[in-house]
């Protein structure tokens, strides 16, 4: 699979198998004993759980212990307080995903000034230099999800028909980059579809604006959100005003993997692959340790799921067995 | 753009009134301090009301009422105070870098980049996608300002653009110091006859700059990269073409013309065969030469991924040959030590403190940067290298849209440029951009692109 977007500083992707362990480098981890941080934006979704699962398991081969595990709670604020709180611990390493640009990107400076090893997830601040501000940027391809998406959505919406975009309001890359994608796509392959394009700055005002814009578009006919969490809340309050439409979304978390199988809204999920991005960034922060020269950008494709192959995805993402209702759901268990 | 008007030519408002006898108009007297003052601000060297009276040598009075007026028109800020140095803390002055902002974009010949910046350059968001600028001209200027307004409705509301500013893959010929553009230059041959400034001046109520990105890529470099503090320093990009950008001074020296550091076309000799140095050394070798080492056999690694359906680009060689593909090094190897022979004979010349690559294939490898080292070390006189530091550039494709920003930025407060539009506060009001927007919106608009009916609103 191809990576099609660029980084955040245009640059080309390398694939996660240029930043791959030989034994040497994990014996070598292992003689050093690194003390590691790693700061989210959120721990309590699937994707969090799964990017976390990742690199505890590489962390643990190479005998670097992870010293924190903050949950920022999409609040710009207390990353900043707890980036600051981290480097007086003085870890090795900090693995962290900027939850915003601006408001963060001091903060991300100061810990690569204060000599800590940086590798960003998913979002790089405008203005931080890849070698100089931070180490690596690992984030997937969320240009590509936002094809996929397109791409899943298109033959469910009939011609000339209105499809709305509910993306992020913060000013975040891989949210930006699939709201671009999504939009790009279809304007090439489907010019009869108009887009009509909202924006919430919170999860929790995501359902809110799915009313807004259909209440502004009776008409819309399809739609697409950035991510699942917030795609799951836009579609319960769609259903509940019998409104429910043709949905695509990004992230196959296993409410999102239940809500496609059920085949209600969601006809297609673009898929990260979370687990895989653990391992990329642990291996990343490994390397980078040892004094070895890593990519500016790795990025990971992402993987189209539909109701036909979201048994076979989920294990693939998230190596694990599919919820047991979504099994049932596609008449593979039978039992209660 | 004509020469700057004289600042107290007509003003149409005022042409029918009477004039009091031997009194200018407040406007004539106003504006060379305006400029003068705000410039102390905005570049850093004055930012409290003694030092700003101290380097302009304004009396008090003077300095007091431009400063209100600079603060009524929203180019000033004053509501921060200082650290006290004995008795009252003084109010600091800063510049309203916020008061608007520019919109950039860097064309390259695989890619399209968008951004927003601040007044004083400073980039505030930025996107990068995979483009073909062999394309129709239509389209691409269609989705560049399609990223545009995706871009104005995150970072910058309608009508606070004052300029965008363009980097391209070529020199821009009849780019002067401080002109915006009146008509497309010629850049490239496919987009010849494409009226792209005029759509975007005409489209966005704003003055277009235009550089070429070596030129924006070196500024770029100089201001927010590895350039930082650096007074002499020679930048490299390395692609199709091979371009040179020379700071002497702190400065970016553009040449007579705007075309200095064309180096791609000096002749060069490789392996029995001579000819310029971008047909020898640029991306379009690396790429041929790596699809003959895939058909021959040199390269298994090549052969694979066009087994598999893959394209070889100069990319997939620059990538094979840091993993360690023996004959993509090779391929490498030679382009580095061809363009370092060059660069030695500009590094003895200039005696620069640093040098800075660039480009995609220099990004995604090792081998050529070394290659150049090796040829420029041994090719240069020994107080030339003393110090000498060759890297490669952190910034990739944002030094572009960094290097397009500065450029905007300096031409809009350009004191000649800056006196015609201060006292308006705006320079959308500058009678020459004034009359062109005009002049432009009249005229007929080009026939839409085969996709321009295609409906994408944002709902506010």
């Amino acid at each position: 699979m191809t990576i099609s977007g660029l980084g955040p500083h245009g640059e080309r992707a390398a694939p996660p198998e240029r930043v791959s362990l030989l034994p040497d480098d994990r014996a070598a981890a292992k003689a050093a004993g690194w003390r590691v941080a790693v700061v989210l934006h959120t721990l309590e979704s699937d994707w969090a759980k799964q990017q976390l699962a990742g690199m505890m398991g590489i962390f643990g081969d190479c005998g670097a212990a992870v010293i924190d595990a903050v949950d920022c709670a999409f609040s710009p604020d207390m990353q900043v307080a707890e980036l600051d709180r981290l480097i007086s611990q003085r870890p090795d390493a900090i693995i962290s995903l900027p939850v915003a640009n601006e408001q963060v990107a001091a903060a991300h400076r100061r810990v690569s000034e204060a000599g800590i090893k940086l590798i960003l997830l998913d979002n790089a601040p405008t203005g931080l230099l890849p070698g100089k501000d931070y180490t690596a940027l690992v984030s997937s391809d969320n240009f590509g999800l936002g094809k996929i998406a397109a791409a899943g959505l298109s033959p469910h919406i009939p011609d000339g028909a209105k499809v709305g975009v509910l993306g992020f309001a913060a000013d975040f890359f891989a949210t930006n980059e699939r709201e671009i994608a999504f939009t790009k796509w279809l304007q090439l392959n489907r010019p009869d579809i108009t887009q009509r394009v909202l924006r919430f700055a919170r999860i929790e005002d995501a359902a809110a604006a799915a009313d807004d814009l259909l209440s502004a578009n009776p008409d819309m006919a399809g739609l697409f959100i950035v991510w699942d969490t917030p795609a799951l809340a836009a579609a319960t309050r769609l259903t509940e005003s019998g409104a429910a439409m043709p949905m695509a979304t990004v992230d196959l978390g296993e409410a999102a993997a239940i809500a496609l199988a059920q085949g209600d809204s969601f006809c297609c999920i673009a898929a990260q692959q979370p687990f895989l991005q653990g391992i990329a960034a642990a291996q990343t922060v490994i390397l980078c340790l040892l004094g070895r020269p890593v990519p500016a950008w790795i990025a990971l494709p992402g993987i189209g799921v539909t109701r036909d192959n979201v048994v076979e995805s989920f294990q693939a993402i998230w190596r694990q067995p599919a919820p047991r209702e979504v099994l049932r759901m596609l008449g593979l268990s039978r039992g209660k | 753009m004509d020469a700057a008007l004289p600042l107290n030519g007509p003003d149409p408002s005022e042409s029918s009134r009477p004039r009091g006898k031997g009194r200018p108009r407040t406007v004539e007297t106003a504006a060379p301090s305006l400029v003068e003052l705000l410039n102390l601000v905005r570049t850093g060297a004055a930012n409290t009301r003694q030092e700003l009276e101290r380097q302009s040598e304004f009396g008090r009075a003077v300095v007091a009422d431009r400063l209100t007026m600079l603060s009524d028109l929203g180019l000033v800020d004053e509501s921060e105070l200082g650290t006290a140095t004995g008795g009252r803390a003084p109010r600091l002055v800063r510049f309203a870098a916020r008061r608007a902002a520019i919109l950039v974009a860097t064309l390259d010949q695989t890619a399209i980049g968008v951004g927003v910046a601040d007044l004083s350059g400073k980039l505030l968001t930025e996107h990068h996608e995979a483009a073909d600028l062999t394309a129709p001209p239509a389209e691409l200027a269609e989705r560049l300002a399609a990223l545009f307004r995706w871009s104005m409705e995150r970072h910058a509301p309608q009508g606070s653009i004052w300029g965008i500013s363009l980097s391209v893959p070529g020199a821009v010929q009849g780019a002067t110091e401080a002109d915006f553009l009146t008509a497309t230059p010629p850049v490239l041959p496919a987009w010849e006859g494409f009226p792209l400034v005029e759509t975007l001046t005409r489209d966005f109520g704003v003055p277009v700059w235009m550089r070429s990105s070596v030129e924006t890529m070196t500024m770029g470099e100089l201001h927010a990269g590895a350039g930082i503090g650096t007074r002499s320093l020679l930048f490299l990009k390395v692609g199709r073409r091979i371009g040179a950008g020379i700071v002497c001074d702190g400065q970016l020296y553009r040449g007579a013309h705007g075309a200095a550091g064309l180096i791609g076309s000096l002749p060069v000799t490789s392996g029995g065969r001579s000819g310029p140095l971008d047909a020898l050394a640029g991306s379009d070798m690396i790429q041929r030469e790596g699809l003959a080492a895939a058909q021959d056999g040199r390269s298994p690694m090549l052969a694979e991924i066009q087994r598999r359906g893959g394209e070889i680009t100069a990319i997939e060689v620059s990538q094979a040959a840091q993993i360690g593909d023996p004959a993509s090094v090779a391929i490498l190897t030679d382009s580095g030590h061809l363009i370092g022979q060059v660069v030695a004979t500009l590094a003895n010349a200039l005696n620069p403190e640093l040098i800075v690559l660039s480009g995609s294939i220099v990004q995604t490898n090792d081998i050529l940067l070394a290659a150049l080292r090796e040829a420029v070390y041994g090719a240069s006189h020994p107080f030339v290298t003393r110090d000498l530091r060759i890297i490669r550039s952190q910034m990739g494709s944002s030094a572009g849209l960094v290097g397009a920003a500065r450029v905007a930025s300096e031409q809009l407060f350009a004191p000649a440029f800056l006196k015609e539009w201060v006292i308006q506060g705006s320079p959308i009001a500058h009678p020459a951009f004034a009359a062109l927007h005009d002049r432009l919106s009249q005229a007929a608009a080009p026939p839409p692109p085969p996709r321009a009916r295609i409906g994408q609103e944002l709902m506010t």
